[in-house]
């Protein structure tokens, strides 16, 4: 799969953002963000902490109230939707920090991902009872099915949010830091489940800290810094701007780039 | 003109009483439920002591005061630090904060229950006596003036003390974020046990000066305090001191209001629907800053 | 077994209509709205039903029914009105909403009986009865702890904002909460006040809502049996021990305390503890993972979670 920067040729864009801003108070911590995200793809945005990323996350699933701009999925503007209606558009979203139910075991916190999207009774309970054991078993926490988060490591309570997410059988999928705290074996895994998840066309946005990561993951990277877009394009390309350096990785050099 | 004194009157027990509620809650975010049972029970303990030895106003007050702090402190260190520890999210730790002072409150208002049959109790063998001064028609007691001097004059110290000191800036930053106060060296725990025994001891001095004021105390009066005190300090605004300055005015204010109109029986509607209206028109309160209080 | 009912009728009955009460305060608990209106809506629908039954003829089963309706109706609308306030806030609306309505009946003039209440609403209603409004109460609300309605309330609860990225409508939940408690506490109002005859506003106090907590605190509040639990012990504890008869305000305060630190679970929430630790101890290590995941399994790592969850840990300063 070629990573091809002929933006004019893409697939349609799933999602597109046109000029949002959140500002709270004086405070702006996305200012006049436009960009679209292309069917299929992996996109990820790179910004140093406090840059606007995780109220990005937040205004996309409609947590975050908008100050301006529209926000457009398959097409249509929904930027008026309260929050619980955004994943019954088909996106699913994981936190910053992991967020399940201490009280439920692995199982039904995954099952959890589908029991407001499917309608009761029986054929669709046995129709969520596949959903999400095929999603436990894509992010390796199958054999955990009964155990309780609260027993778990911290790299599998990251899988069992994903396994949630992915449940959820959303058209986008957003991943806020999902690797964080992950060892190099465990983010390679998680970085080889995007890959399979998007040979079956499923668009996915990342935000990320580990620069390494993305550029091994992502189609194409949006820099950001002071909640504006700095640069965007071709992950390598992206990084080696001088912009993305300063803001971002400061003096250093990015070895791998 | 005698319902504006009235008014002052009544305002500074309120007040005095809000005050340490909203001085704990605003900085170390505890909703103290029993806070109603200390205001009685510190009362009681001096009137206990005040059945065997004939004593002067000024011991009276101190043995309510310290009584009413060291019962704050200890709620403080035995249940709310204990809740906290153990606590995995603020939302469930505020509930059970409010729930064991719901719990902690039963406690001494029952033994009050018991020890004076739910009957009212005085200070009847104190040395302090009452005088009556008239003038231009008015009418008031040296109790009043006591209660008015000591209410105003605590309230505005406390309040020059919060935005001066040192401490008062830990505390403050306590309020706002509990992290940044640590990083200030700000040792919480002291400092939240500190609170809760300044807190007790308003809510025993208001106890003993309500006693003087009233010349009786029924057990029941430390529930209904406690909800008109969230109704002043609600309608001030979390937070700020001049907010529930101004709050336990207003509400003394409109009660007196309701008295004079014969509508005694009415009196405690209009905290209980302040507590309303406020809440839905203006949630931050009049003199509170603009605040999330909505989930 | 009929010596005994008939020796402990009265004690049956309490604890059926204590748990009707506490029912109506531990489902917004449940859900995660911290709302004491159930006891005023007790007092609307004990109000509602003996004022129909003693002034204007009106059968037994009708007054309970208009009185049930019209105390989940009056919650419903505090509902829309305060279901986005947070935490503290609601419950303390609701506690002023159910003393306004104490303050309503004292004033109601002849309607309510003003401070003395009503007397002599001695309605038709049989234990028999009181068993079975309980168990309809009690399959509606087990349905609501069961399977995948069960989980989203969980989440309502513990998370709502999770619960609205998983698609859950957390308002229409909060909103029908209010509904479902009223009509809860409602029908715990018209029952009791039939079956004992008499109301008046000193009962609607606060005192009441300190009863329907303990009960909840006691027996636990994730579900309808731990209110069962709690009911079964304030209501036969004061019975067995004499000595708790005499001192029940100062035992339920120790002990509503002493749940709130140390069992926020209750009763019910220990013995499910303690069944899922010994299940976990019973059931082999999970299957081994394939050796590249090795270092997955639970436990592999020490767990920063735990560090994470408590809430002292942020607060504790730098003691």
């Amino acid at each position: 799969m070629s990573r091809s920067q002929n933006d004019s040729a893409d697939p349609r864009m799933i999602f597109e953002a046109d000029d949002v801003a959140v500002h709270f108070g004086g405070v702006k911590a996305v200012d006049g963000l436009t960009f679209g995200l292309p069917e299929g793809k992996i996109i990820g945005i790179l910004g140093p902490n406090g840059s606007g990323k995780s109220t990005l996350v937040g205004a996309i699933t409609r947590h975050v109230p908008l100050t301006r701009g529209t926000l457009k999925f398959l097409g249509k503007d929904y930027a008026g939707d309260e929050p619980h209606l955004v994943p019954h558009r088909g996106i699913a979203r994981t936190f910053q920090t992991v967020r399940l139910l201490e009280e439920r075991n692995v199982l039904e916190n995954v099952l959890l991902g589908t029991d407001s999207l499917t309608a009761g009774g029986r054929a669709a309970r046995r129709l969520g009872q596949e959903r999400a054991e095929q999603a436990m078993a894509r992010t390796g926490c199958d054999h955990l099915a009964k155990v309780r988060p609260d027993e778990l490591s911290y790299g599998n309570r990251r899988r069992v949010e994903i396994a949630r997410a992915i449940a959820m059988e959303p058209k986008l999928l957003l991943l806020d830091e999902p690797t964080a705290g992950m060892g190099r074996a465990e983010k390679e895994e998680i970085s080889t489940l995007m890959l399979s998840l998007r040979a079956e066309g499923l668009t996915q946005l990342i935000v990320e800290h580990d620069v390494q990561m993305m550029v091994d993951t992502c189609d194409s990277l949006l820099a950001m810094n002071f909640g504006k877009l700095i640069v965007e394009g071709e992950p390598r390309e992206v990084v080696r701007n001088p912009a993305v350096q300063e803001a971002y990785l400061g003096k250093q050099a990015v070895k791998h780039a | 003109m005698q319902e504006l004194l009235n008014t002052l009157t009544l305002g500074s027990i309120y007040l005095l009483f809000a005050l340490g509620m909203a001085l704990a809650w605003s900085t170390i975010g505890i909703l103290n439920f029993a806070h109603g049972a200390i205001f009685v029970f510190s009362a009681f303990s001096a009137h206990i002591i005040s059945e065997h030895v004939a004593l002067s106003m000024p011991v009276l007050i101190l043995i309510s005061v310290l009584v009413g702090a060291a019962m704050s402190a200890l709620t403080q260190w035995l249940a709310f630090e204990q809740i906290l520890k153990r606590s995995t999210n603020h939302r469930s730790a505020e509930m059970r904060v409010l729930i064991g002072g719901i719990g902690v409150a039963a406690i001494p208002i029952a033994i009050v229950d018991k020890a004076t049959a739910s009957a009212p109790f005085g200070f009847a063998n104190s040395t302090y006596k009452t005088e009556v001064y008239e003038s231009m028609g008015l009418r008031m007691t040296n109790t009043s003036l006591i209660v008015i001097i000591t209410g105003v004059g605590i309230a505005v110290a406390l309040t020059l003390w919060l935005r001066a000191s040192r401490r008062g800036l830990g505390l403050r930053a306590i309020g706002v974020d509990s992290e940044t106060a640590s990083l200030m060296g700000v040792n919480r725990t002291a400092m939240a046990l500190g609170t809760m025994a300044i807190a007790g001891g308003l809510a025993g001095l208001a106890g003993a000066l309500q006693v003087f004021q009233l010349q009786a105390m029924g057990v029941a009066t430390g529930d209904q305090l406690l909800i008109k005190a969230f109704a002043m300090i609600v309608l001030g605004g979390l937070g700020s001191m001049a907010g529930v300055i101004f709050g336990a005015f207003a509400l003394a204010g409109a009660e007196t209001l309701i008295f004079a109109a014969k509508l005694g029986t009415w009196v405690d509607a209009v905290s209980f629907g302040l507590i309303f209206l406020v809440l839905l028109v203006r949630p931050q309160g009049i003199f509170g800053r603009q605040e999330v209080r909505r989930t | 077994m009929m010596a005994w009912y008939t020796a402990n009728a009265v004690v049956v009955q309490a604890t059926m209509t204590t748990l009707l009460l506490a029912l109506s305060i531990q489902l917004p608990l449940r859900v995660g709205v911290f709302s004491f209106a159930g006891v005023g809506c007790f007092g609307i629908g004990g109000y509602t039903a003996a004022i129909l039954y003693t002034k204007f003829d009106v059968d037994t089963w009708p007054a309970v029914a208009l009185g049930t309706l019209l105390a989940g109706g009056l919650c419903y609308l505090l509902g829309l009105i305060i279901h986005k306030l947070s935490g503290l806030y609601l419950g303390m609306a609701t506690i002023a909403f159910s003393l306004i309505v104490a303050v309503a009946a004292t004033n109601g003039g002849s309607l309510t009986g003003g401070a003395s209440g009503i007397f002599g609403a001695l309605g038709g209603i049989t234990n028999l009865h009181v068993l079975l409004l309980l168990a309809l109460v009690v399959a509606g609300l087990a349905i609501s702890e069961y399977g995948r309605f069960g989980r989203m309330i969980d989440t309502v609860r513990e998370d709502p904002e999770l619960a609205a990225a998983l698609g859950i409508n957390v308002g229409r939940y909060r909103k029908l909460t209010f509904l479902a408690s009223g009509l809860i506490g409602g029908l715990a109002g018209a029952v009791t006040t039939l079956l004992r005859s008499t109301i008046t506003p000193a009962e609607v106090n606060f005192h009441m809502v300190v009863v329907a907590l303990t009960v909840i605190i006691i027996g636990g509040s994730s579900s309808w049996l731990g209110a069962l639990i709690g009911a079964i012990v304030i209501t036969w504890l004061p019975t067995v021990l004499s000595f708790v008869a005499d001192w029940e305000s100062i035992i339920y305060g120790f002990l509503v305390a002493l749940a709130a630190i140390f069992l926020p679970g209750g009763v019910l929430g220990l013995a499910k503890d303690l069944i899922h630790r010994w299940r976990a101890r019973r059931r082999p290590t999970p299957p081994a993972p394939p050796a590249s995941e090795a270092e997955k399994i639970p436990g592999g790592e020490p767990s920063s979670p735990a560090t994470e969850r408590s809430l002292a840990s942020t607060q504790g300063g730098t003691s």
